[in-house]
């Protein structure tokens, strides 16, 4: 086989060409590992000593209480558009009942993102733009986000919505929540912005003052928190543990 | 055997009209895209039950035709298949406009396209679609590289390029199973079996793809193709339809046999409504059993204009495939509990609904028109589609190789 000068500049361009691609694609991007965190916030918001989850006593949690959700929209400006198949929910009220037992009580309980250990969303998402911050819970970099929604396919708990529409704030829109952009998804953020603020969640401080005090937050770092304890008393689940997610959002009295 | 190549002569004003109206079908893909992108997917039927529609369908069909095409590209110069060679090149040919297409109907897909370049930038190993993206650009790049073997007379070049693009269609077209085979939290998705599935798909609707490309361009540009080429395509078309059957039947008896997914098989297999009559009826029986028989019976695959039929309902057996993989495992609702009924204002517990909106068709359909129209121009273009395709006996085949390797060592 002979080549020409020509032909050899040809190849050669075509093998550098791909050879680039995927030396240089690892080079540039900040690969985001689990516990690694992108966001540039002061060291005391974002501690790995700090490992924030909630436990939720579902016996507490009330037919025609809206405490919770109410907050959460209210916190962070999450609109309704009237269309229930396109209507963004970070939190929702779930009804239940036993499978195949007739006339089985119907129970309640809020569900959100649990900002799993082992987030699925964070594991397949093509450009890193859902990640773990180093205190546990699971962010969307919106300015990333290329909106493929395989993390919305991936999420065994259906946390995700997808802003499938141009939306604009309001003018009583609370200015500290995260800013909402179409063509991406998005999710509960367990209200980061008052965490970094030393403030609880929304809906725990709402479910407390207007609800019945099912929800409570706190940090799993400290093994004496309140939701460290009750999570050792062994009388806590997590919602499908079978899937080795290990959320960290535990229900009481399931 | 020597083939001569040459760019298809074909009366002007006939081709331009052809060439008009496939143009026109093809402008439907950016004008819906563009509608997608300003308006925002609620155009769509595409919602939060039901994140992927059509045009991801779309994407993982033409990939799998890309990825048909490149292997059967690939036969005569890795496989020896000499009586394949006429069409190797419209073959890489195809398969590089389809990985094309197949690109587009993703990222146009995406809520925004306009950040097209961050996959690039920012690599996450752990997503099969992050790596699907190396994979793919990859994949072009090969495509056009080995078609410039081709063209060049690169024997030794060409032949490890076609062993190369093996690999890399096998791979690139796993990755593209394991998108779906991947994820473990739906019953319907998680699967070992979806990659080799896939392949398998991959070869039956490429070779029929290409017994339609052939019958097409030679009659359309007044060429002599000999019908046996076709006939023992159409052979190599049942015998994967055959393994296509075989993957789908492994799977859904070994889902089926848990009592735990006895819900998601039995809404698959016996009352999923349109699903399940799209399954049996046009996948499985439509789509697989019908163009099997006709591939494999001798009497049959002989009568061209059955053959044709039979090449047309396994494109479309294979297109249904893949919405059957896609659809309803969205369609059924995530299990949060086992044991538990969910209701909820955000539909939790019910069986979402689904249908192919009209611009997620337009968008589909104009797909397609752009590889009608790109395909059609660059084997005007280009020498591309040999003078005439003859079909040779075994023993011809033989003989031809061996002249063609003493030529090769004469050179």
């Amino acid at each position: 086989m002979t080549i020409d000068r020509r032909e050899f500049i040809i190849i050669g361009a075509a093998v550098a060409a791909g050879t680039a691609l995927s030396a240089v694609t690892p080079a540039l991007s900040h690969t985001v590992a689990e516990g690694q965190s992108p966001l540039e916030t002061p060291p005391s918001a974002a501690s790995a000593n700090n490992q924030w989850g909630m436990v939720i006593d579902i016996a507490k949690c009330t037919a025609d209480c809206t405490a919770c959700t109410d907050a959460c929209r209210k916190e962070n400006n999450v609109p309704l558009f009237g269309d229930p198949k396109r209507d963004i929910h970070w939190i929702r009220k779930l009804t239940i009942r036993q499978k195949g037992v007739e006339n089985a009580t119907e129970r309640y309980l809020p569900a959100m993102c649990f900002h799993c250990e082992h987030p699925p969303c964070a594991h397949v998402c093509p450009v890193a733009a859902t990640f773990r911050r180093k205190d546990g819970i699971v962010l969307v970099d919106k300015h990333r986000c290329i909106g493929c929604r395989y993390c919305m396919v991936a999420c065994p708990y259906k946390a995700r919505s997808f802003v499938s529409q141009h939306v604009e704030a309001g003018p009583d829109a609370n200015p500290n929540a995260p800013i909402r952009m179409h063509g991406v998804v998005e999710k509960c953020e367990f209200c980061v912005h008052r965490i970094d603020a030393g403030r609880e969640p929304a809906c725990v401080e709402a479910c407390r003052s207007q609800g019945n005090g099912a929800m409570t937050f706190g940090n799993f770092g400290d093994p004496d928190s309140e939701i460290s304890r009750i999570v050792a008393s062994g009388e806590a689940e997590q919602l499908r543990a079978d899937l080795g997610t290990n959320p960290r959002v535990f229900y009481t009295h399931l | 055997m020597d083939i001569k190549f040459s760019r298809i002569e074909v009366d002007s004003r006939k081709y331009l009209a052809f060439m008009t109206a496939a143009g026109l079908v093809a402008a439907l893909a950016p004008a819906s895209a563009i509608c997608l992108f300003l308006e925002g997917h609620k155009v769509t039927n595409m919602t939060n039950q039901v994140p992927w529609g059509m045009p991801i369908v779309m994407a993982i069909y033409l990939i799998g035709a890309s990825a048909g095409s490149l292997v059967l590209s690939a036969m005569s110069s890795v496989f020896g298949r000499v009586e394949y060679k006429p069409f190797a090149r419209m073959a890489a040919t195809l398969a590089a406009i389809l990985i094309v297409a197949a690109l587009a109907s993703i990222i146009l897909d995406w809520g925004r396209p306009d950040r097209l370049m961050i996959p690039f930038f920012h690599f996450q190993p752990r997503s099969v679609f992050s790596l699907n993206a190396i994979l793919y650009s990859s994949y072009m790049l090969l495509c056009l590289v080995y078609l410039w073997a081709m063209f060049n007379g690169k024997k030794h070049l060409e032949r490890l390029l076609g062993l190369t693009a093996v690999f890399l269609a096998v791979l690139v077209h796993s990755g593209t199973g394991a998108i779906f085979g991947f994820v473990y939290v739906r019953e319907l998705y998680g699967s070992p079996l979806l990659p080799p599935s896939f392949i398998a798909a991959a070869l039956s609707s490429g070779t029929a793809m290409m017994i339609l490309v052939l019958y097409f361009t030679f009659r359309l540009s007044g060429r002599h193709l000999d019908p046996r080429l076709l006939t023992s395509l159409g052979k190599l078309m049942g015998v994967f339809i055959i393994v296509v059957l075989y993957f789908l039947f492994v799977e859904n008896v070994t889902r089926a046999y848990a009592p735990a997914n006895y819900e998601e098989s039995s809404f698959l297999l016996l009352h999923g409504g349109k699903y399940t009559a799209l399954f049996w009826i046009g996948l499985v029986g439509m789509g697989m059993v019908i163009p099997m028989i006709v591939g494999l019976n001798h009497t049959l695959s002989r009568n061209i204009g059955l053959l044709l039929g039979a090449s047309v309902l396994q494109l479309a057996g294979v297109l249904i495939e893949r919405f059957i993989i896609v659809i309803p495992a969205q369609v059924f609702p995530v299990e949060l509990f086992h044991d538990q009924e969910v209701t909820s204002v955000f539909l939790d517990g019910q069986f979402a609904d689904y249908s192919v909106s009209l611009i997620e068709w337009t968008y589909s359909i104009g797909m397609m028109g752009a590889v009608v129209f790109l395909f059609a121009l660059v084997i005007r273009l280009w020498p591309m589609v040999p003078t005439e395709a003859r079909h040779l006996e075994p023993e011809e085949e033989v003989a031809a190789e061996k002249t063609e390797q003493a030529a090769e060592a004469a050179h």
